[in-house]
Formats: structure tokens, sequence, C-alpha cells
């Protein structure tokens, strides 16, 4: 009986003993507190992390999808169409008034509208991605045989995926550049050449035709979905929020990082790894850099929520990385990703055009700014995909 | 130990009303239709197994192949037909053996799309094949196909329960570590997402309801098999279930697992809730059986001895191969050497960037692969993150290349005998960040398959 007694007796102290040590434990001198800087209650006297009390902003989906909508995507594709009907204007005006003034307008509304497509190439999804609008508008390296075949025929259907590398920019990049061929020159050839002149007006009439389509089709329907479409199982395929990360990693992986720089740099061309000088975007224009710059300057306005108009800052990736939390080396992702980008463009500065000649004059200087591209891909692709909890495709999932 | 002895020969041999083991089998055949025709539905056939032109197979599976568009379509065709003879009873016996062969095939040809929930569902099928399921309340007892019984041996309702108790416990343990107990990981990233849920959207934005689904799961997993065994208890923990695994599903693109185990845990309930429901399905069918009812048990195919010695081998494996990560150093989370098969769900959040390089032995050339000329995004997307499948991948890479003469656009000759595999790959575990996941310089094309320790993984840096 006693020795029942006895045993607990001992309980009780063992448990008052742990209690004791419980409450020693919460009241130890140093201070505890939430020491996460992105939470709400950050405490930044604390010396013990508690973060178990953190409390966190709730992070609007919605708003962020709302202000990359309004402010950027729907501006810049209004930029886009507008540029692409100052095209259509100047090219009117050169075939009513072929003179040397008006080619050089022209050519100089062919580059304002490149660059304007630059701003939107990587909103790789959705409409964009359901016609693959890439492939309408810029494809390269161009089909110069396919073009001057149809010009010789007089007889061709530019809504054929065959024809596509003799239409858009590229082709017009080809058309207004022919190599060994003055300003003089070209207006002789579309004054003689009927066909020519209305093989010119023709693709860009192709051009404007998706410019206007794409525009109609993201200020109808298609916004509303994007800005509200985020289902609650998490940013699942399908989700506005995947579909635009999805787009933007593809596009700048495949169209700019190898497309731009990768691929003539022979980086993709097999073993010998031979550079392929034709196969710059606007080869005959003989000038590729302010392309490639003002695709990445966009894409950085893009994920840090920009204004397009304004540059001024909103809700976009780079918080909902923050939100999250993501880091990378110890340093926040978001910020490693603005730093790289940083130093694409610091890079890419240093190189001349023609990118053609570059790639083997100055092969070193181009390497360089290739791995610069490079890096930010898993960046992009494993870092920021993971931070945002975008499911590369839709189906079910372990959760891993 | 006699006691034990006679414990084990209860649960083993007692005679048991055949009800609950009618219910799970009509249950699961629903559920395993809907299941089959939701992944038809989707498209997913061609997606996961004609679309890709290579396919991650397990390590002495390599001869599974998922034929052409005509041939695996005949084995969705077999599983679809076969879930419902199974619900039906109808040929149980062939159905359940098709059941179990085409299932686990489909399975085998591709570990991109391993889920613990398929593999659960590939034990279960498999045990089917054993039980006397369709004894009562079925077509083949109802045609004469069968006897008819009203009574089995225990052991075939109390395996399906060890299998289900396996499952929880096992998911629970694999919990109890330090990134998902003290560091809330991943759920802590996970809710973040998750603010915008109805209801409890407010909930997420608190640090503290991470450690509450943290701990909450952990706790669930490790016990709920216990509480639902107890009779006092079993409707709160069922009350539990639907709670845990709705909220999963609501939270989660986890397909149809939770629906599965909310309907599966349902074998825990009284023999008399089982019965009702056989009563109520017989009642509404109204059938009368030509057979008469013998309400005795067959003698049994096997003698209990040998019953007793399969039942135990097959516990013994279920126990071990769970445990086998123990048999390998470093972080289980980064390395995954044992990681499949061991009920590890929604544990890890990963997420890697693989660059192949081919080199040509000799002379230092060495060509950029690009997955996607292989791999579907899904396919790159597993391989970038587990160490077996990108040895795999590099194989394959290997065998593409080897004996091989290229003539390049520039007319450069490349003639390889034997090519070397290597890879960059960049790996993140938990958003902490990518960095080097194996060693770019190791030969990939010179190491073998197998199950020993894979040392060309790099240690995780924290």
């Amino acid at each position: 009986m006693s020795d029942i007694i006895r045993f607990q007796t001992n309980t009780r102290m063992l448990k008052a003993f742990f209690f004791g040590i419980i409450v020693l434990l919460s009241f130890s001198c140093k201070k505890k507190g939430c020491m996460d800087e992105n939470a709400v209650n950050y405490d930044a006297d604390a010396e013990v992390a508690d973060n178990a009390t953190c409390t966190y902003e709730p992070f609007e989906k919605t708003q962020m999808l709302t202000n990359i909508c309004d402010n950027y995507i729907i501006p810049a594709y209004t930029n886009f169409n507008e540029k692409n009907i100052a095209l259509s204007n100047s090219a009117s005006g050169f075939s009513s008034n072929p003179t040397v003034d008006a080619f050089e307008a022209l050519k100089q509304t062919w580059k304002d509208a490149l660059l304007s497509w630059q701003q939107v190439c990587f909103l790789d999804f959705g409409p964009a991605a359901f016609v693959i609008l890439n492939n309408q508008v810029n494809i390269y390296p161009v089909g110069t045989d396919k073009i001057n075949n149809n010009i010789n025929l007089g007889v061709y259907n530019l809504d054929l995926a065959d024809n596509n590398d003799a239409k858009g920019y590229q082709a017009l990049d080809y058309l207004l550049h022919q190599p060994g061929m003055t300003d003089e020159d070209h207006v002789t050839y579309f004054m003689s050449n009927a066909n020519a002149m209305t093989y010119l007006t023709d693709v860009i009439d192709n051009i404007n035709y998706w410019s206007n389509y794409i525009l109609t089709e993201w200020t109808g329907s298609y916004k509303d979905s994007f800005k509200s479409n985020s289902t609650s199982e998490s940013n699942a395929q399908g989700s506005s929020i995947s579909n635009l990360v999805n787009g933007l990693c593809y596009h700048y992986e495949s169209i700019i990082r190898k497309g731009k720089v990768g691929l003539p740099l022979g980086a993709f061309n097999g073993f010998s790894q031979q550079e392929m000088p034709d196969r710059v975007e606007c080869y005959y224009h003989q000038e590729s850099l302010p392309f490639l710059v003002e695709s990445i300057n966009a894409m950085n306005k893009y994920i840090n929520g920009a204004s397009y108009n304004t540059g001024e800052n909103g809700l976009g990736l780079d918080n909902y990385m923050d939100h999250v939390g993501a880091t990378q080396n110890s340093n926040s992702l978001s910020s490693v990703i603005n730093s790289q980008i940083d130093e694409i463009i610091e890079k890419v500065g240093q190189l001349n055009d023609p990118l053609s000649n570059e790639i083997i004059v100055n092969k070193p200087a181009v390497n360089e700014a290739y791995s610069a591209l490079q890096q930010l891909v898993p960046y992009m692709k494993a870092d920021m995909m993971s931070a945002l909890g975008v499911i590369v495709t839709y189906q079910d999932n372990d959760g891993d | 130990m006699t006691e034990i002895k006679k414990w084990l020969h209860k649960l083993t041999f007692s005679n048991k009303s055949i009800a609950p083991l009618v219910v799970f089998r009509i249950l699961f055949g629903i559920m395993m239709f809907l299941s089959t025709l939701r992944f038809i539905l989707n498209g997913w056939v061609y997606d996961l197994y004609i679309q890709p032109s290579y396919f991650f197979t397990y390590l002495g599976f390599d001869w599974v192949k998922p034929f052409d568009l005509y041939g695996i379509s005949l084995l969705f065709g077999l599983l679809l037909l076969s879930t419902l003879f199974i619900a039906l009873g109808f040929f149980y016996r062939i159905s359940s053996i098709v059941f179990f062969i085409c299932f686990t095939y489909i399975e085998l040809i591709d570990k991109t799309n391993y889920l613990n929930h398929y593999y659960f569902i590939s034990l279960v099928s498999f045990l089917l094949m054993f039980l006397p399921a369709n004894k009562a309340c079925s077509l083949d007892a109802y045609l004469g196909f069968t006897s008819k019984q009203e009574k089995v041996q225990a052991w075939s309702i109390n395996i399906l329960k060890f299998q289900m108790a396996v499952v929880y416990i096992f998911a629970g343990l694999s919990k109890l570590n330090y990134d998902w107990l003290i560091e809330a990981q991943p759920l802590r990233n996970w809710l973040k997402h998750q603010t915008d849920l109805p209801l409890i959207g407010d909930l997420m934005q608190y640090e503290f309801t991470a450690y509450l689904f943290s701990w909450g799961g952990a706790l669930f997993d490790l016990f709920i098999v216990f509480i639902l065994i107890n009779n006092r208890f079993r409707i709160y923990g069922y009350a539990m279930v639907i709670i845990f695994h709705g909220l999963t599903a609501v939270m989660f693109p986890i397909g149809v697992f939770p629906y599965v185990m909310i309907v599966s845990t349902l074998i825990f309930f009284s023999t008399d809730f089982h019965k009702n429901i056989v009563a109520w399905i017989q009642g509404r069918i109204s059938l009368k059986s030509k057979t008469t009812n013998k309400g005795q048990i067959n003698s049994p195919i096997l003698p209990k001895r040998s019953t007793g010695i399969i039942l135990s081998i097959y516990i013994s494996i279920q126990l071990l191969l769970p445990l086998r990560y123990l048999a390998y150093p470093g972080d289980l989370f980064w390395t995954e050497q044992g990681y499949r098969f061991s009920w590890r769900v929604m544990l890890i959040e990963k997420a890697g960037y693989a660059q192949f390089f081919v080199h040509h032995p000799e002379n230092g050339m060495k060509k950029r692969i690009d997955n996607k000329e292989y791999l579907t995004p899904q396919q790159e997307k597993m391989m970038s993150t587990q160490p077996d499948m990108i040895l795999q991948f590099a194989h394959h890479l290997r065998d593409e290349y080897s004996d091989t003469v290229i003539v390049e656009a520039n007319g450069v000759e490349i003639n390889i005998k034997e090519p070397k595999v290597t890879a960059e790959v960049y790996v993140s575990l938990f958003n902490k960040g990518s960095r080097l996941f194996i060693d770019p310089e190791v030969n990939l094309s010179k190491i073998n398959r197998g199950f020993h320790h894979k040392d060309w993984i790099l240690k995780n840096e924290k």
C-alpha cells in the first residue's frame, strides 16, 4: 500500500519538475518574438525566434492579377496594337507615295512595332498561347526563298502554318533590309514590283490582324476570367498565376535565352557548337540587341508588377515571392532575380551590334552574357515556380 | 505467449460476418469506376502514356511498356469493366485479378506518375484477389456461380484494416521530423497561397495555422486508426476522417485520394453497421438467391498454417518496406533514397532544374541537351529532383548517342563510341533556394542503376 503512495508522490514530483522546467524555459531572459521581417508583427528587439507567433498580411492574389492585368498587360497590348496600326499607316503611305522618306518612316515604324512586341512576347498564355502568337508574328530565321517565291507567284495564304517563317516582323526585316541594297534600291524595287508591294502590305495586315485579335480577346472576356481565375487548389494548372508563370518561364527559357542568344551563339548546335550567325533576330537589319534588351527590361517591369505606362511599382510576383518568404542563399528570391536581371542588362550592354558578327569576333563576351541569361533559368524555373506553388501540369499529386 | 497466440488466432481464424467485406467490395468497385472514368475523361491516358516518347520504368520492370494507343485503351477498357464487375460481384475472382494486373501494369509504366494512393489501390486490389468478397450480395452468388456464405474467416477483413492502419500510421511516423514539426514545412509555404479560401482563408495568414495543421495532421495520422477501432469513439473518429480529408481535398490537387480514404475507412465500422447496409441493398433490389444459404464457411482452400505463413510474410513486407530508408546515409528528403512506397504524403516541397551534357569521350566536345525533346513537362519536373530518374535519363541519353556518327551542319563528323554524360542540376527544397544537387563532373553513363547508395548526390548545404 505504502509503495503505491510513494509511487504516486514520485510521479507528482516528476510532473511538478517538468512543469517547472517548461515555465523556466518560457520565461527565460532572452526576449522571444517573431523574427521574420516579412511578418506584420516583426519584432526587431527579439533575440529568440518564436516564429509560431508570426502573422502575415494575407496576400491578395486577385489584387495582384488585377494590377498586372490593368496596369501592364492591357496597356502593353494596347500599345502593341497602336504601334502596328502606325506600321500599317506608314505602309499605306509608302505604297501610295513610294519615296525614300516614306520608306525610312516605314522602317522606323517597323522597328517601333517590333520593340512593342518585345514588351508582350512573354505573355505566352491564354489567347496568345492558344494561337501561338509568337509563331504568327516573330519567327526566325526567316524563309527568304519562301518569301521570294510567294512574291513571284503572287498567290499565297499567310494563314497557313507553313508560311509562318515568311511573314511577321522578320519577313519585314528581310524585305526592308535586303542585302546589298540602299534605301533608293528598295524604293525602286517596290515601285517596279507590284507583287512585292502587295506582299509587304499583306504581311503588315496579317500582323495587324493578330495584334487586334489579341487586344480584343484580352479586353473582352479573358480579362475578367484572368483576374478572378485563381482556383482554390493552390495555384494549380488552369489558374491565372500558373498560366502567367508557366508562360513567362517557357518564353524566357526557349524564346529569349535560347532563341535570341543561345542558338546563334551555337550553344545548342550539337557537339561542335559552331556559331550560327544567321539565327539572330533581325539578321538583315543587323541590329538585334535593342530587341533583346527591350524584352528583358519589359520582363523586369512585369515581374515586379510595375505599371506599363508610368513604371510605378505595384503588387507583382516579387511581392508574392516575398510574401511566401522565398530565399536564395539567404537573400530574398525577388532581390536575387532582380539583380540577376541587372547583371544580364550589364553583360548585354557590353556587346555591340551586329550580334551576328559579335558572336564570332567577341565570343567570350557573348558567352558571358549567355551565362547571365542562363543563370536566371533555375531561379525562375526551380525557385520561383516552387515558391509560388505553381504546378507544371495538372495531374493528381502527392503534394511533393 | 499463449495469450498472444490465442489473440492472433482469433484475429485470423474466428468466424466473422461477411457484411463488411461485401460493403468494402461494392464501394471500392464504385470508387475505382469513378476514378478510372475521371482519369480517362481528363485525357490523361493520352497525356501520360501516349504522348511521352520515353518512360521512367522501375528497376526490374523495364519490360513494362505502354503499347500503342489501342493497347493502352484496351487496358483502360478492361480496367473500367472490371471495376463494375467488382462492384456487382460478377465474375468477381477474374475481375479482381484483371483489375490488379491492369492497374498495377499501368502504374509500373512510368514512375513519373507514382502516387502513394495508386500504390494503396494496387495493394488493396492485390488483397481483394484472395478475399471471398463475392460470397454474398453479389451477382455471382445470385446466379449460383459461387456458394453463398454469411461468415468469413476474420483475417479477410482484418488484413484490410491492417492495410489502412499501415497507411495512416506510417504517414504519421514520417511526419515526425524536424521540418514538419518545428519548421511547419512545407505547410507553412503552402498555406500562404490559400488566403483566398472561403471561410477559413483568413486563418492562413497566421503562422500558427501552419503549426496547427502540421501537428494536427501528424496526430491525426498517428492515432486515427486507434480511434476508429474503438466502438465508443468511432463516430467521432469518422467525423475527423471526413473533416481532415475534406480539408485536404479543398486545399490541394490530390484528386480522388481523400474520397477513397473517406470511403475505405468505413471498414472499421461495426458488423451491425455493415449488415444494415447489406440489408438495405438487398431490400432495394430484393434478390432471391438461387443458391441456398449455407451459413457455413466452405472448407478453406489453404490449411490454417499456410494462411498464417502467407499473411505474416505480407505483413512483414508492409512493415519493413517503409523503413528501408534507414539503410541509406544522408538527408532522406534531399536524396529520396527509399522515399517511394513508404506513405510519405505531402511531406516536401521540392523543385529543380536539370541541364544535361553529352560529351565526346576524347576530344572534349560536348552537346547541351534540351530535355523537352525527350520528356513531357511533368516528366522533366519529376526527373529534375529525383536522383534515380536523373540517372535513368542520363542512361537514355547514353544509349541514344552510343556508337553513333553524327555529321553536323558545319561538316564536322562526330564519331562517338561511349559518350560521357554529365548533368548540372539545381534543386530547391522547402523554398530555401536552389543549389547544386549532384556532382556536375560525375560521368552518369558509367554509374549502375540499383539500390546501392548514390554517393554522387551532393550534400544539402543548409
